[in-house]
């Protein structure tokens, strides 16, 4: 074995605020043999950093100062994937209370190193943690990639080895279990854990497995069983949040939220959340008192977001303030050139100027909005767009777009309530019901003739119907899996055609992506296989 | 009004980093005197912090999957920059994995290792193994061994006296109630060999 491990080839990223503490430590890895070595002291500059070299581990304080953490630099890394699974964070902090604290798994740093601690301990931790990325590498690349199926394997290979790596091959197969939408296996997987040894993030694996297949009550109960046992869980608290509003309960879901916010009140995240279940509930106070928060805090640091600032006018704006909308949305247009082609932002200015008495300005705003692909948008987003042309008196607009959101997301009622309700606010009662039922028959006959037709032997026109659909809604998964199904069904019946086999692979590919766990993707992948066979056949 | 644990838990802090500034600067120079004299200061503080947070119910483990090795890697490579005593470590009766809070066991037995440097002659052993449903972290040293009133498992009782080593028992005491499975707890145990051994047993 090695007596030293050479880290001359590894780059490594020092961030802290004290400029002792940096060149110190500078000179501790500088002893170890990197030579590779950048130094920040402030997140600001390390992002600067990122775009001009690769970093193999970062090396951060948990104190930045400047309204910063090493924890909110972690998130916003891993949330915006600046970097992959593969780089190694480590946190460098003097007390150990931190990890308790922190939001989701995959925003928890590789390790803690507490202060002091020697360039010994350092490098021995370094060749460990570098040891586990180096075994863990091909998990983290299939992760990265979101090959589920692959993961699991992998992991399998691991836990059946039983070594120092098997419990973190648990975790990650738990992960990659419910992101494959496999929520039943996850369930007995995280059961099974438990069984072994009650830890608290397979309780909160279980609870978000039963939740994600609709068992609210029993993540309910699991989730309050966890918060008692461990109350500095955040991740219990988001998790609790979401079963609540998704079982109809709002009120329950802000009372947690806001129980989580008095333990942790530096968390942006859940602020943030905080505002998302106000909104739902259409309590605009709460929406402008929580984002409020969040603007403040982030106002000139890398941790800001453009959709803060929509999301703060668009409350002020229901507020009755548009004229205070229009200032803050203004501020952000002066200090951040890029946020003039977000077009949340535009779409939440058209509405505030129109209410402010500016129609011209209105109107040069919901310009911008329209100039975005709406097929790419997110749905709140779309909803913003819809409702600023409807404030603006283009109804004819707003229809054609709340069409095509409510055909993209055809089964997806609560939404469809929101279009509905979006129209009646705008005078347009009349056609608030019409309009969501006409676009959902329009898609289920489409379906029904589709299949009615390939049942007639027309495979062709029904795979030809389900493709124009398909491309025209590219959001909605049903139809792009039906697509793909009716197109490779179509080519084991009538023989091989490249432009057929490559459109279908194309929209499997687009299903697989955002739905790996969608059924019909089972029916495809055998298909495929019987295409194969046969035509392997043939071709001897 | 001053909030004085805040501003205690500030100052601790604020200490330490200088702490490790200390010890890198000594490291550097290769000076172990001042190394161990910043490495146990800084000890001194996590046991104020710990002993606050036990006072308070604030105490509480954070258990996951550990490899015990090499914790005990580490924390050998620590106290040999700090001392010219024999540091003998015996693991191959250790767990892979084992489940406990890392923070909360390694200032366990550092406190043990800075009693033992205080009192061995020339050799210290750290061993883990796991015995009946347990991992046995212990620290043996070759002095002179507890006093008759110490031995056994009465460190709960003993924070009263004040002093360095009656804080550390009563926070090993703490520490090892805190692991739990079932109904099973982990518990300290102190002993006399050829010299002292200072044992954590933790449920496995």
């Amino acid at each position: 074995m090695a007596l030293t491990t050479n880290y001359s080839n590894k780059s490594l990223l020092i961030l802290d605020d004290m400029p002792e503490a940096r060149s110190s430590l500078r000179s501790q890895v500088g002893m170890l043999g990197f030579e590779r070595v950048v130094v920040s002291g402030n997140a600001r500059d390390a992002l600067e950093q990122f775009r001009k070299h690769r970093f193999d581990v970062i090396l951060a304080d948990y104190y930045l100062g400047e309204g910063t953490d090493g924890q909110q630099f972690l998130e916003f890394l891993r949330t915006r994937h600046i970097i992959g699974r593969g780089v190694l964070f480590i946190m460098v902090t003097a007390e150990k209370r931190y990890e308790s604290v922190v939001t989701a798994a995959e925003c928890l740093p590789d390790d803690y190193l507490l202060k002091p601690f020697t360039a010994e301990v350092l490098k021995l931790r370094l060749e460990r943690l570098l040891e586990k990325k180096q075994r863990l590498a091909r998990i983290d690349k299939l992760q990265d990639r979101g090959d589920w199926t692959g993961v699991i394997a992998a992991c399998d290979e691991i836990i059946e080895a039983r070594d120092r790596y098997m419990v973190d091959a648990m975790r990650i197969k738990g992960n990659a279990l419910i992101a494959a939408g496999r929520h039943d296996d996850a369930v007995v997987f995280y059961q099974l854990m438990l069984l072994e040894r009650p830890l608290p993030w397979s309780k909160l694996g279980l609870a978000r497995a039963l939740h994600l297949r609709g068992d609210s009550t029993d993540s309910k109960d699991t989730l309050n069983g966890l918060i008692a046992e461990a109350p500095q869980l955040m991740a219990a608290y988001d998790l609790l949040g979401k079963v609540h509003l998704a079982s109809g309960d709002p009120d329950a879901a802000l009372a947690v939220l806001d129980s989580a916010c008095a333990i942790s009140p530096n968390s942006l995240a859940r602020h943030r959340a905080v505002a998302s279940v106000a909104e739902e509930k259409g309590d605009f106070k709460r929406v402008e008192q929580a984002l409020d928060k969040v603007v403040r805090r982030t106002r000139n640091t890398p941790l800001r977001e453009t959709n803060d600032i929509a999301r703060l006018g668009n409350a002020l704006t229901e507020l009755g303030e548009p004229a205070k909308a229009v200032s803050i949305i203004g501020e952000a247009l002066t200090n951040y050139k890029g946020d003039a082609q977000d077009p949340m932002l535009a779409a939440v200015e058209a509405v505030a100027q129109q209410k402010a008495g500016n129609p011209d300005k209105a109107r040069a705003a919901l310009e911008r909005a329209l100039q975005a692909d709406a097929t790419k948008l997110p749905v709140a987003t779309t909803m913003a767009v819809a409702k600023a042309c409807l404030s603006t008196g283009r109804h004819d607009e707003a229809q054609g777009i709340l069409r095509k959101l409510v055909q993209t997301h055809h089964e997806a009622t609560d939404l469809h309530q929101r279009v509905s309700t979006v129209l009646r606010d705008h005078g347009a009662a009349a056609i608030a019901e019409s309009l969501v039922a006409d676009s959902v028959n329009e898609i289920i006959q489409l379906n029904n003739d589709a299949v009615r037709r390939a049942r007639a032997g027309e495979l062709g026109p029904a795979a030809q119907m389900l493709t124009e659909a398909a491309q025209r809604l590219p959001g909605n998964t049903q139809i792009v899996a039906n697509a793909a199904a009716a197109l490779y069904f179509d080519v084991l019946h009538n023989g091989l055609d490249a432009e057929k086999v490559r459109q279908a692979q194309v929209f499997q590919k687009a299903v697989q992506a955002v739905a790996p766990g969608h059924p019909k993707l089972a029916e495809i992948a055998a298909l495929v296989s019987q295409i194969r066979e046969k035509f392997a056949a043939s071709a001897q | 009004m001053i909030d004085f644990p805040a501003l205690a838990a500030l100052t601790i802090h604020d200490v330490k980093n200088r702490l490790n500034l200390l010890v890198q600067l000594a490291e550097r120079k290769g000076d172990s005197e001042t190394l161990r004299l910043a490495m146990e200061a800084a000890a001194t503080l996590m046991r104020l912090l710990h002993a606050y947070k036990a006072g308070t119910g604030q105490l509480q483990p954070n258990l996951d999957a550990r490899v015990p090795a090499d914790l005990v890697d580490e924390l050998a490579a620590e106290f040999r920059a700090q001392t010219p005593l024999r540091l003998e470590l015996e693991l191959a009766a250790a767990p892979v994995l084992a489940y406990y809070d890392e923070a909360l066991v390694r200032m366990v037995l550092q406190d043990a290792l800075y009693n033992a440097m205080r009192h061995a002659r020339d050799t210290i052993r750290i061993s883990v193994r796991s015995v009946a449903g347990q991992i046995e972290f212990s620290v043996a040293d070759d002095g002179p061994g507890y006093p008759p009133q110490m031995l056994g498992t009465p460190a709960m009782a003993m924070a009263a006296d004040g002093g360095g080593t009656g804080l550390g028992l009563y926070l090993a005491g703490q520490v090892a109630r805190l692991h739990v499975n079932g109904d099973r707890r982990g518990e300290v145990c102190l002993g006399n060999d050829a010299g002292a051994v200072f044992r954590l047993r933790l449920p496995l």
